[in-house]
């Protein structure tokens, strides 16, 4: 558990980056846009942060939401990122925005990727429908693991569309542990897992299924944890090793660390709020 | 969308007497395009100088100029050359700072891996650039809506990276890679990298969707590119771009112009370039296809030429000897 000082310093870190118009960009110096926005709200919820700090940011976030609930990358370009709302949903959904939570819902249940015939070359199961990054496009990890992580947060991990969730990241598993991008292989040879979809898909994970089928990806995870540099990966190896109950202080130490040396030219404001949403130990992504 | 398709909207625009004969012909030629070789036996030779001197003799003027090199990271493997090498990059920028360049950034989107400590935020390349070498990660940040000079996708515009639409040059820096899609992947196909994940995803599946060839070309067409060098010193062949095995080379390949060195390169590698459909397909609108058109400098290619393996659906690209 972090510190009341340290979680004042880091926040304030944080807090520093709120442009006038209420956004957070990912870097100093950007444009405001919705992903460090949003993780920004959560670490800020979770660390118990009051209405005065989150308001003006939610706001901004709200404002993005488009009349078919789906929520845009940013003001200037609102038909982008819609693989957001799913993000946006948990966000509404914890800082008590219901309307716009259950508009966001209905728009990531409405959200399908395209599913192909299965190809030899690629042992996975195109069939499956998950979640895509950009309209009209296959189903990816990222965006699957964000949408049924937000179905589970507000109480509907037993949708179809969660379940069918579940089974596509199962199936986009890498068989000796872990998740990429979203091919487990190709050619017969394993592709090589990422600490961050890895920890992701594990918090999507989490509710519906029995240990044995992710238990590879959690031992990969665990086995790794000293080979991880990156505040992002950090970030999301705590988050979901903490959600299976695993000891998490050493990760979370290092995690502290980093957080506290990043240069401001290196400070990706969305990794740093995931920093601080693992730190926080409170269960953000899980009902 | 794949090859069988890729042609046959080829074939309708054919008809529509937009790009001729497909094969050979309506080759865009008559431009004479300087290709330096440099010689590069390993990453510890530093080259900055030379790479300065190319340079300055192709005509390129840095002084007060914003300039973004773009490497090619796609993800990070301790065995396997995936990546433009560090050393490279470094060379390069600080032969910008010393022709004169206002800024120098490396900026670069990558395509699987989201997550920049494993790019261009990286403390190792960042320990070994001169500070005021910027390092950007273009995944994340704001984009410009430029339309699409192309048509071949049949996107409207193309969200850039903002410091691509903003840089005053642009170079272009790949590595020498076989492609399990494309053939090879060197300038051209380097250029997805200009095009945040936020927009596009990791892939950037909405290109794969539209034609990994056809999306090259457009954005051939979109994008100006003011210098290319190509990191071939250790390249990658057989599955790449990234489940090959390393190809020592030992070579950079330097040109302003992209399609005079990716033909430059695949010839090095074995390949024939005009068995590749994209770089056919480029040669309508970029010179430097034509072998007669390459003026070359520094070291003879023949020095490296050499055969990269590649996967049973490429052989038929292969070729040479072409020096």
């Amino acid at each position: 558990m972090i510190s009341a000082p340290e979680n004042a310093t880091l926040t304030k870190r944080l807090t520093s980056l709120i442009l006038p118009g209420g956004g957070i960009p990912y870097y100093k110096g950007g444009g405001p846009s919705a992903e460090p926005t949003h993780l920004a709200l959560l670490a800020l919820w979770a660390s118990g942060a009051g209405g005065e700090l989150t308001r003006p940011l939610l706001s901004w976030a709200a404002g993005l939401q488009n009349p078919d609930g789906s929520v845009a990358l940013n003001p200037e370009h609102r038909d982008q990122g819609l693989w957001l709302t799913a993000l946006s949903a948990i966000v509404f959904h914890r800082l008590g925005l219901k309307e716009a939570r259950d508009r966001a819902l209905g728009f990531v249940a409405s959200l399908k990727s395209v599913t192909v015939a299965n190809d030899p070359k690629i042992r996975q199961d195109n069939t499956l429908t998950g979640w895509p990054w950009v309209r009209g496009t296959f189903g990816w990890v990222e965006p699957t693991a964000w949408s049924v992580v937000a179905l589970n947060v507000t109480g509907l991990g037993s949708d179809p569309r969660a379940i069918e969730g579940l089974k596509f990241l199962l199936d986009r598993q890498i068989p000796s542990g872990g998740w990429n991008y979203g091919n487990p292989g190709l050619n017969d040879r394993e592709l090589l897992p990422f600490w961050d979809t890895t920890g992701l898909a594990l918090i999507a994970l989490h509710e519906q299924t029995d240990m044995t089928g992710v238990r590879a990806s959690l031992e990969f995870l665990e086995r790794s944890q000293e080979k991880i540099e990156s505040p992002c990966g950090l970030a999301w190896a705590a988050l979901s090793l903490e959600t299976y109950g695993r000891d998490t202080a050493r990760l979370k130490q290092r995690l502290l660390g980093l957080l506290n040396s990043l240069p401001d030219d290196g400070l990706n404001a969305a990794h740093f709020a995931a920093g601080l949403i693992a730190l926080s130990g409170k269960k953000v992504f899980i009902p | 969308m794949r090859r069988r398709e890729f042609l046959k909207g080829t074939a309708v625009l054919a008809n529509a007497a937009v790009l001729g004969n497909l094969a050979h012909g309506g080759q865009l030629g008559g431009t004479s395009c300087p290709v330096t070789l440099l010689a590069m036996s390993d990453y510890r030779r530093d080259l900055e100088k030379e790479i300065a001197a190319v340079m300055t003799a192709d005509g390129l003027a840095l002084k007060g100029k914003k300039v973004l090199l773009k490497p090619n990271f796609v993800e990070a493997h301790p065995e396997r050359p995936i990546n433009t090498n560090p050393a490279v990059i470094a060379h390069v920028a600080h032969a910008c700072l010393r022709l004169g360049a206002a800024e120098v950034a490396v900026g670069e989107a990558s395509g699987h891996r989201r997550d920049p400590w494993f790019s261009v935020l990286n403390p190792k390349l960042r320990s070994i650039l001169d500070k005021r070498v910027k390092c950007l990660d273009l995944n994340h940040g704001d984009a410009i809506a430029t339309p699409n000079k192309g048509s071949l996708t049949g996107l409207p515009a193309f969200y850039l990276a903002r410091p691509v639409a903003e840089a005053d040059v642009l170079i272009c820096l790949p590595k020498m890679k076989t492609h399990h899609w494309a053939g090879v992947t060197l300038c051209l196909k380097n250029l997805f990298g200009v095009l945040p994940g936020i927009y596009y995803g990791w892939p950037k599946n909405v290109l794969h969707f539209r034609g990994i060839e056809r999306s090259i070309l457009d954005l051939a067409r979109t994008i100006k590119v003011h210098y290319n060098i190509i990191d071939g010193v250790v390249g990658m062949e057989g599955d790449g771009p990234i489940m090959g095995k390393a190809k020592p080379v030992g070579t950079l390949v330097l040109s302003p112009f992209s399609l005079a060195a990716d033909a430059t390169a695949a010839r090095i590698m074995g390949f024939d370039p005009r068995k590749i459909l994209y770089l056919v397909q480029a040669g309508r609108f970029l010179p430097g296809l034509r072998p007669e058109d390459v003026v070359f400098r520094g070291e003879n290619p023949k020095r490296f030429a050499t055969q990269f393996d590649c996967l049973e659906d490429f052989k038929r690209m292969k070729g040479g000897p072409f020096f």
